[in-house]
């Protein structure tokens, strides 16, 4: 099977090449019968990067611990699933699982536009196959994936502890989804630049795929958080290292995109920063991927040098290069139509909106190559820990959820004064509503009250968009206020799944504020019998309980907690030590509430003195970050719905675009 | 002219905005990141200043009490039979000690130094293997290798 995979991987690497070389040629040519040959053969490519899964597959579900990737990454006592996870477990594994997605979607956008975009299409396969090269060359030559091993280990070395957990098998696949599929944007934006159709139609065909991508990378950063919020054992879920903040980055660019587009579509504008963005979110998943792989930067999850940096920094060059030529070329084309009537207004609003995102891009990428570029500089290694992204990221992130609320509201062109006091009376209420009412619970922190404030704000403005688009339908349609309701957001889901979008945000902030502002840390070493007080609760160490299986052994403390004298639960943090790796792994126990999450480490324990050390944190509103992360996932689903109106304005492309919904909303 | 002047004005501002925030964000919060062979003949001008050493925990040199969570050890070199394999700087740490934390492990200290004697570290950070590749021994993270070797 594996010599079939390796197969697979070389015939795929030479069927890109043909591919990239007939559609080019097609396309210079006007020859439809290359560009077709070139469809069909990157087609092809799909299918063989699908065979060397299935090997790698097979090899690592039969346990052929001959392959040296499965030994490295599994065991014979690794459970089915993670078994399957250890295909993005390692970075060969993860190269490939790459590629895969990579050719997958190629393959859907061929077959979405078979019919369509006959000009743009042969240089989206230009594109897309040529970052497939790059993968698949790695692949062939640089990093085989199912290299054998001189002899055959009994056992393999197992799947890393810390990966092992639900939230680790679905988080870098989402991530990975995320990140490829910017990769179509990015071939489309390509493909009008070479071909000089710079309209709306790349944007419109392009515009699911963008939101998919901003998709996948929210979903793959909430899940990342999830995930070391519940395995890690630290008491938080984001700590500003290289690897979030590569996660991150492509995400705050993406989110601009999303917004700036906007302002094309309605006023031709922007056109210029929109290619931008695109070709800077593309830029910043490679930048990702090449800051997890080389060891250029030192992080706590330490990848070391593995000889595929300089290969990642070339391409990134190339990618680089290439498309701000273009870029460049076609700039005299890319002019925008309109300008900028007044600082109060949308267009204003939107753009200050991106540039903070840009800005918290940029500043985010500067606190994680500064090591890098102060050791050129300077000749010394400075680094920039969390309280530099905190300090930098946070009054930015202020200033952006203030935009939420007043981006959508505002008048398009110039917002008078009299539409000012209409729109924002109600929400500047709630807003200081809010603050007050935060601040009478006790949660006495400046900084924390304007965020809490904001969100009201925020909250105010979406509620009275809502409100105000269900009466003008009953008003006008005479429809009951549910059936009003839903036809609106159903005739635009665009519109209204974006503020359900931005409630999920304010939730998130809600979370983050409460969690940072006001967490509570405890540690004690406790003998069975005593208790420690961590805010409102009171924690009682009872005593230790063993277990053991095949594949762990554990030791789990009994903590009873009250509230007040009251027993609440009882909680078992653990220790585990997974016996193949002989690595010893914190299991921490969660009693999460609507208004605070009871945290709960057990640090160490010590057998002769019976001394058990618990780590306890108390974090307040912390579940509203993960509530707020489904309601901006439920939010983009609306967003992607599916869209009659839209259709057609793709089908009349050229035409001017049509907000639809906007008459009654208004 | 006038939308474009406003809109420089404005792209000034954020610009302006922004890297004023990188800039105290950086003067106030860097900290220097050496390895332990590069901290050693520097380390009386480094005192008092926040560093990140990164080495690796000398074997035999581990004491922890774990009723008060005390911790010290003695930070040395990481590449073996290289240079000098006595030096080292006393650790010392209250805390939770890190799961991965053992005689010989490559770790990351981050604290303050203080003049002639030791480090008071209020971080210590295990290399955690993401293991996407563990093959290199002598650099943070190659944990998997040495464990093999343990074993």
């Amino acid at each position: 099977m594996t010599h079939l995979g390796t197969l697979a991987l070389y015939l795929a690497f030479v069927l890109a090449l043909y591919a990239i070389a007939t559609s080019l040629w097609g396309a210079l040519q006007r020859r439809h019968v290359w560009v077709a040959s070139g469809t069909h053969a990157a087609y092809a490519v799909f299918g063989c990067v699908g065979v060397a899964v299935a090997a790698l597959l097979h090899a690592l579900v039969t346990r052929d611990f001959n392959v040296e990737y499965v030994a490295a990454y599994s065991s014979s006592t690794l459970p089915v699933r993670y078994t399957i996870a250890a295909l993005w477990g390692g970075q060969k594994g993860s190269l490939l699982f790459w590629a895969f997605i990579l050719t997958f979607f190629s393959t859907i956008v061929q077959v979405q536009n078979r019919e369509k975009n006959r000009e743009l299409m042969p240089y989206v396969t230009v594109t897309l196959m040529t970052i497939a090269l790059f993968f698949l060359g790695l692949l062939c030559f640089i990093t085989p994936p199912f290299e054998r091993l001189a002899f055959t280990p009994r056992e393999g070395s197992d799947l890393n502890p810390l990966l092992q957990n639900y939230w680790m098998t679905i988080h870098p696949p989402s991530l990975y989804l995320g990140y490829v599929s910017a990769a179509v944007p990015f071939a489309f934006a390509m493909a009008a630049l070479a071909t000089g159709k710079l309209g709306d139609v790349w944007i419109r065909t392009t515009r699911r795929w963008a939101l998919l991508s901003w998709f996948f990378l929210s979903v793959g950063n909430m899940l990342g958080g999830r995930w070391a919020y519940e395995v890690l054992g630290w008491g938080g879920y984001w700590a500003w290292d290289p690897v979030e903040n590569a996660a991150i980055m492509p995400w705050f660019t993406a989110s601009a995109y999303l917004h700036s587009v906007m302002i094309q579509e309605k006023k031709n504008m922007l056109k210029v920063w929109n290619m931008v963005l695109v070709i800077l979110t593309f830029a910043l998943t490679i930048f990702g991927t090449f800051l997890t792989r080389s060891g250029v930067i030192s992080s706590v999850h330490s990848f070391t040098q593995s000889g595929l940096g300089p290969y990642f920094m070339a391409f990134l060059i190339l990618v680089i290069g290439v498309s701000l030529g273009l870029l460049f070329y076609r700039l005299p084309e890319l002019k925008s139509e309109n300008e900028l009537d007044s600082l109060l207004s949308r267009e204003a609003a939107f753009l200050l909106n991106n540039w903070v995102l840009v800005g918290l891009a940029f500043a985010t990428f500067w606190g994680t190559v500064f090591p890098v570029l102060s050791e050129w500089v300077r000749g010394v290694k400075i680094t920039v820990g969390p309280p530099f992204f905190n300090k930098v990221n946070g009054p930015l992130g202020v200033l952006l959820l203030f935009l939420t609320g007043v981006g959508p509201v505002i008048a398009w062109r110039r917002a008078s004064a009299k539409s000012l006091r209409r729109n924002f009376s109600v929400p500047l209420l709630s807003g200081f509503g809010a603050g007050v009412l935060f601040f009478a619970l006790g949660y006495h922190n400046y900084y924390a009250v304007v965020v809490f404030s904001l969100a009201g704000f925020v909250l105010g403005t979406i509620v009275s968009e809502f409100y105000r688009g269900t009466r003008a339908r009953q008003a006008m349609l005479h429809e009951s206020s549910v059936q009003a309701l839903s036809r609106l957001v159903g005739k635009n889901p665009r519109r209204y799944g974006g503020y359900v979008v931005h409630i999920g945000v304010v939730l998130i902030c809600l979370g983050v504020a409460g969690s940072s502002f006001f967490k509570i840390e405890k540690q004690m070493s406790l003998k069975p019998g005593d208790s420690l007080e961590a805010g409102r609760y009171t924690l009682k160490y009872t005593g230790m309980k063993n277990g053991e299986d095949a594949h762990i052994a554990s030791q789990a403390a009994e903590v009873e907690v009250f509230i007040g004298g009251q027993y609440i639960t009882t909680l078992r943090p653990e220790k585990r030590l997974y016996k193949r790796q002989n690595q010893p792994t914190t299991e921490v126990a969660i009693r999460p509430t609507l208004r605070d999450d009871l945290y709960v480490v057990l640090g160490s324990y010590d057998e002769p003195s019976g001394l058990a050390t618990l780590q306890v944190f108390v974090n307040p509103l912390l579940s509203w970050l993960w509530i707020g992360g489904l309601t901006l996932v439920l939010g983009t689903c609306i967003v992607m719905a599916p869209n009659p109106a839209e259709r057609r304005a793709l089908a009349l492309a050229g035409a001017p675009a049509e907000i639809p919904g906007e008459v009654v909303a208004d | 002219m006038r939308g474009k002047s406003k809109f420089f004005i404005g792209v000034l501002l954020i610009v302006g905005a922004v890297g004023y925030l990188i800039y105290t964000g950086i003067r106030e919060t860097s900290t220097y990141y050496l390895t332990l062979e590069e901290f050693l003949p520097k380390r009386e001008a480094l005192a008092n200043e926040g560093v990140r050493i990164a080495g690796r925990v000398q074997a035999g040199s581990v004491r922890w009490d774990p009723k008060d969570l005390r911790l010290s050890f003695v930070l040395g070199p990481f590449k073996e039979g290289v240079g000098d394999q006595t030096a080292g700087v006393p650790v010392h740490y209250q805390g939770i000690l890190p799961d991965m934390f053992a005689e010989g492990r490559d770790v990351i200290v981050e604290g303050r130094y203080n003049a002639g004697s030791a480090l008071s570290a209020k971080t210590i950070m295990t290399s955690c293997p993401s293991k996407y590749e563990p093959e290199k021994s002598g650099q943070p993270s190659a944990v998997s290798r040495q464990q093999n070797k343990e074993k």
